[in-house]
């Protein structure tokens, strides 16, 4: 062996030698990089290593292994947008109520279904038996890169495309093998895709959902706090089969059951606070255990929704829509903190942060003005949807409720609520022509619904139970934010509100009976005083 | 001079290794935007530089300012305020910095570009600091 030899052979060792040093280095200074979140790297499977096209190519690819997924995401309303109400006999779900704020999916598929967890729904034809027709990336991504814009039907963009069509906004293509690859739990931002853009935008239908809730602080919601307890929405709203807990249609308004324990077979709503946190919550203070027999935890606990710094939807006034400039153009209004406050295709906005709660006894039951109801406008008000409760059933608590106002179109003839085509770039399609007659017709159409050609306007409102964004509990109601004359529950009956119900005479006599006992005691005190003067004095 | 052919592979195959074991690391986009947003932006609201979104650059620039490590305009650097030391220094008053006071530097880094770069202003989901 030659001298070069020897050379290049030690320069071979040392080369090794260095690798596994540097190798070896690192793996001692820093520990190994690990998903901690899940058992398997979906990146790793074949049926996954490939070039997907479309959302139903990767929902078959995910069924190879997930075999019963689909057929378990096909029974729950997630899929279905239908809910029979056992209680009231109403057929319920997106697919079939209509709304204060957005109004109605029917003839708008295409675009309200950009929320729904399938591919293609974009008429009244669509097929829910369609295994790939799940859209299993939705709730699964945790790329954060993953959407699925207005008007494609729940089709995410997969390659660079103008939209809407005739815009000249292109929207860019997302890479979905990549979403694919690295599927994992949901999380407060897959859900929130949807459920904190409800109404078609950022806070617009819940006060207590929103954007600034996929990293809150502390401040915001002390569960979901993302630098500390970092609860998901499914800590709460535990899954079995795909089938999400907790209902806007059934909500559980009153928890008799206390905590879930391991083991203990219990079907009850998981989502309730009760679930967690038992009966008698208050370990140091019994007084305000005895409140919860009346007043549900978020009415002290959610001092006020729409907390993130993003304002929430109050009020929507669909009759001042349709306003042009002088050019013929549709008109966008803000207020001064650049929020939009107007705009011809929707009408009038009243916005709202920080907003305190309005206050009602509801016991659970939710009950809906539908599209084939008969409504006068003479009537006042109609509710949209209202809540049953009162003080004396036994199941009825005080909650606290966001009530959304505002006013819709309505057939003064036929004398109902009526469902438009609003989204669309159609020549039916209010958002673009801004004729009510037009719009209205070609919505009710496809609701297989009467229509008489009259549009008027009625006063509507609409009632949601607020229950996320909970405070911390040094930030929670103080006494008298309730006790007190023009407190928070002044319009709440049937319950005697120390503080509020004060009664001038029962109160002068109470005081006048405190009074009469100091005095006695400090007349006693003095006679006893004075007699053991006088003992000693003898 | 022939000898020096192996010393540069050693050299190479360190430099191999070390790369390969450091773009093992699978970047936490979410545990990133809590930092930036706990840490970077608590701290800058509070100086007269003012929060900065990271829609506000695009994705180049973050990537060039993350490799350039110069912060406030070079005066220190900005792997200075994702150090452990500079968590551990925090963490009584900074429950993000408490949260993560033993994440690896480099991979905390790594989250925070990874979040810098999707929120960028040409990022697959432009984004802000609240």
């Amino acid at each position: 062996m030659g001298l070069n030899s020897l050379r290049q052979s030690a320069g071979c060792v040392l080369a090794v030698l260095l690798y596994l040093f540097s190798v070896s280095a690192l793996a001692v200074d820093e520990p190994k990089p690990l998903k901690l979140t899940t058992t398997a790297d979906h990146s790793k499977f074949k049926e996954l290593q490939r070039e997907f096209q479309s959302g139903p190519e990767v929902t078959k690819a995910c069924l190879t292994c997930h075999t019963e997924a689909a057929g378990q995401i096909h029974r729950t309303k997630h899929w279905k947008w239908e809910h029979l109400n056992p209680d009231s006999g109403q057929t319920l779900g997106k697919k079939h109520i209509l709304n204060n704020f957005c109004i109605s999916i029917a003839s708008n598929y295409s675009a309200c279904t950009s929320c729904h967890i399938g591919y293609g729904w974009k008429d009244a034809n669509f097929d829910f038996s369609v295994k790939e027709n799940v859209d299993c990336l939705v709730c699964h991504d945790t790329t954060g890169i993953y959407k699925k814009p207005p008007g494609l039907a729940g089709n995410p963009v997969i390659k660079d495309m103008e939209l809407p069509p005739g815009s000249g906004k292109i929207v860019k293509g997302i890479d979905i093998t990549k979403v694919a690859q690295k599927v994992g739990k949901s999380s407060r931002d897959t859900c929130g895709a949807c459920h904190f853009f409800g109404g078609g935008g950022d806070a617009v239908k819940h006060g207590d959902l929103d954007s600034s809730m996929a990293a809150p602080d502390r401040e915001l919601d002390v569960h979901m706090d993302a630098t500390g307890l970092d609860f998901t929405c499914a800590t709460c709203h535990k899954t079995s089969s795909h089938d999400v807990a907790g209902s806007r249609y059934t909500p559980t308004a009153m928890d008799k059951g206390g905590a879930h324990i391991r083991g203990k077979e219990d079907n009850s709503n998981p989502a309730t606070c009760v679930s967690c946190h038992g009966n008698g919550p208050h370990k140091k203070e019994e007084r305000l255990n005895q409140h919860a027999t009346k007043v549900a935890c978020q009415t002290c606990h959610i001092p006020a929704f729409a907390r993130g710094g993003v304002a929430t939807k109050m009020n929507w006034d669909w009759s001042t829509a349709g306003e042009r400039d002088a050019e013929g153009k549709q008109v966008v209004r803000k207020d001064d903190k650049g929020r939009v406050i107007y705009e011809s295709r929707k009408g009038t906005f009243t916005l709202g942060e920080n907003v305190k709660p309005e206050y009602f006894w509801f016991n659970g039951d939710v009950n809906y003005t539908l599209v084939t109801d008969k409504i006068e406008k003479s009537e006042g008000v109609i509710r949209i949807n209202w809540l049953g409760g009162s003080p004396t059933d036994g199941k009825s608590l005080i909650w606290p409720v966001k009530v959304f106002r505002g006013s819709q179109p309505f057939d003064p003839i036929n004398k109902t609520l009526v469902k438009p085509h609003t989204a669309g770039n159609d020549d039916t399609g209010y958002w673009k022509n801004l004729v009510w007659d037009k719009a209205v017709e070609a919505g009710m159409k496809d609701a297989g619904l009467p229509f008489s050609g009259q549009v008027d306007f009625v006063k509507t409102e609409m009632f949601w139970p607020i229950t996320h964004m909970v405070a911390p509990k040094e930030n929670a109601l103080a006494c008298v934010e309730c006790h007190s004359k023009n407190g928070r529950l002044t319009g709440i009956q049937g319950v005697y509100i120390p503080g509020r119900d004060a009664n001038k005479l029962i109160d002068t006599i109470g005081w006048g009976i405190a009074l009469l006992a100091l005095l006695g005691s400090l007349g006693h005190g003095l006679m006893l005083i004075a007699a053991r003067r006088k003992h000693q004095g003898e | 001079m022939k000898s020096v052919k192996p010393i540069a592979a050693a050299v190479l195959l360190t430099l191999l290794g070390a790369s390969f074991s450091a773009s093992a690391y699978d970047a936490d986009w979410k545990r990133g935007r809590i930092y930036y947003r706990s840490v970077c932006t608590s701290c800058h609201v509070a100086m007269p530089v003012g929060s900065i979104n990271p829609s506000t650059k695009t994705m180049a620039e973050w990537s060039s300012y993350i490799q350039a490590d110069k912060h406030a305009k070079g005066k220190d650097t900005v792997k200075q305020y994702v150090s452990k030391s500079y968590r551990a220094s925090i963490k009584s008053a900074n429950k993000a910095a408490e949260k993560f006071a033993e994440v690896p530097d480099q991979e905390l880094l790594d989250d925070i570009k990874a979040f810098l770069i999707k929120g960028a202003k040409d990022g697959e989901a432009p984004a802000s600091c609240s």
